[in-house]
């Protein structure tokens, strides 16, 4: 079975060290073979929690020129940070996303 | 590209402001409906004890009103989770909610906590404040329920709160409890026999609710708010389901069966319950989705708003105008409100101090 949407995120910032929403967001439209402004929508918004909660960082920012989520909103790159490794541990997810 | 936080300069720190400024609004946003649709759900709630077969429950048939509660209850959670399937269908999430119940150990069994916390712990909780200590020390003990959800939040996790959302916080409850508490000294002045029985209730009202907020965003670190209430109720219905109801069938003389039986078969009953879980589905809704974005501890105290709402609605169907207190409390409950909201949009950028936070389960 496959991880729930935020584990899977989760999982690939562990595996990939930093990476940019759009990348993220990109990856899990293929995961879960969706795609379509709503599901980007739902995905950052996702990105957005796990940020509030401290499970990632946010290490650097751009603004979109519209090639992403759209034309001025601004585009972040995401790290785990050690809570979000320790949560991921808590959890059992960190030996699943491998 | 430029580092975040502190060295944004130009046209991005104005984006990183606005970016900010509108998850703060929206986060505030879903706490207001939060505090909206729990003011509306008292209006069928109550409704509902009007109706067949509650209707028939002497007022001082206390054990019989507690099971008719349970019962009550279990078909209410049953149609919030139908409610809440229907919306995870509309948005695409049925298929996570699958992939996250599932994993109980990992990740659902917070849910599970707080459905023992929002349920059986709260609602009994608050059933017996009503019924020994009076309706008015009830709703004044589930004020308390941010203050518990927010030291909670602070202990468990190091969530930040601010002065300014402490001060808000305060002068909102400071606002419910100027709505309700002249009211108390009513109930206060005629006996209640057993009172402490009720204070108690007042307690676990305010533990049960303030836990369930804490422990929700525990289980919201790792998985998605809609997908997370769907669970939650699933294991409400479980529990009053296969657990509370089978026990009060099985050791006591209550005939739980005929209340059910009657119930379903109560269209007005039925009516009831269908307006009070959907306004019900979608208040918890929007209070997980506000607690992914602002907090624990600012979701509840504009949440607390829900005393101001729940007066206005019940005056609206019963077209009973308010005291005059109730004004000087919805002043200070608006007044705390714009307090919270004053606090700086980057304040909920990063809701906890992750350094200490990385130590807590």
């Amino acid at each position: 079975m496959k991880l729930h949407q935020k584990g899977f995120l989760l999982g690939q910032l562990s595996q990939g060290g930093s990476m940019w929403d759009h990348e993220l967001v990109a990856m899990a439209l293929s995961e879960y073979s969706l795609s379509g402004a709503h599901w980007v929508s739902t995905l950052r918004v996702a990105l957005e929690e796990l940020a509030a909660a401290g499970l990632v960082t946010r290490v650097a920012g751009k603004i979109d020129d519209g090639s992403h989520a759209g034309k001025g909103k601004v585009l972040f790159h995401y790290k785990l940070s050690e809570f979000g490794q320790s949560r991921l541990h808590d959890t059992g997810l960190l030996q699943e996303g491998k | 590209m430029s580092i975040l936080p502190d060295n944004a300069s130009g046209d991005l720190a104005l984006a990183l402001h606005q970016h900010y400024a509108r998850n703060q609004r929206w986060g505030f946003i879903w706490a207001m409906w939060l505090a909206v649709l729990w003011g509306a759900w008292y209006v069928p709630g109550t409704a509902l004890w009007y109706e067949h077969p509650y209707a028939d429950i002497p007022a001082d048939a206390t054990t019989l009103r507690l099971a008719a509660t349970a019962v009550m209850t279990w078909v209410h959670a049953i149609a919030v989770f139908l409610f809440l399937l229907l919306w995870n269908m509309v948005l695409g999430k049925v298929s996570d909610y699958g992939r996250t119940i599932v994993k109980f150990r990992q990740i659902s069994k917070w849910y599970a906590l707080a459905s023992l916390c929002g349920g059986p712990l709260a609602i009994f909780g608050s059933c017996l404040a009503m019924f020994y200590a009076g309706p008015i020390f009830a709703a004044i003990s589930s004020l308390l329920f941010p203050v518990v959800g927010a030291v909670i939040a602070k202990l468990w996790y190091n969530e930040k709160i601010s002065s300014r959302a402490a001060l808000g916080m305060a002068i909102i409850i400071g606002g419910g409890i100027t709505i309700y508490a002249p009211g108390l000294f009513g109930e206060a002045s005629s006996s209640h026999p057993h009172a402490w029985i009720g204070y108690l209730g007042g307690a676990m009202s305010a533990i049960g609710w303030g836990s369930e907020g804490a422990v929700a965003a525990r289980g919201m670190d790792v998985s998605d708010p809609d997908v997370g209430i769907q669970c939650r109720f699933t294991f409400e219905v479980l529990f009053w389901g296969c657990l509370i109801l089978p026990f009060i069938a099985l050791f006591t003389t209550i005939p739980v069966g005929q209340l059910i039986y009657e119930t379903l078969t109560n269209g007005k009953a039925i009516l009831w319950i269908l307006l009070a879980a959907v306004t019900h589905a979608f208040c918890y809704t929007s209070w997980y989705k506000a607690t992914s974005l602002i907090g624990v501890s600012r979701c509840g105290g504009i949440g607390n708003l829900y005393a101001v709402f729940a007066i206005l609605f019940i005056s609206a169907f019963t077209l009973q105008i308010p005291e005059w207190y109730f004004l000087a409390g919805l002043s200070l409950t608006i007044a705390g409100s714009f307090v919270m909201f004053s606090e700086p949009a980057e304040s909920v950028s990063q809701l906890r101090e992750v350094t200490k936070a990385k130590a807590a389960v």
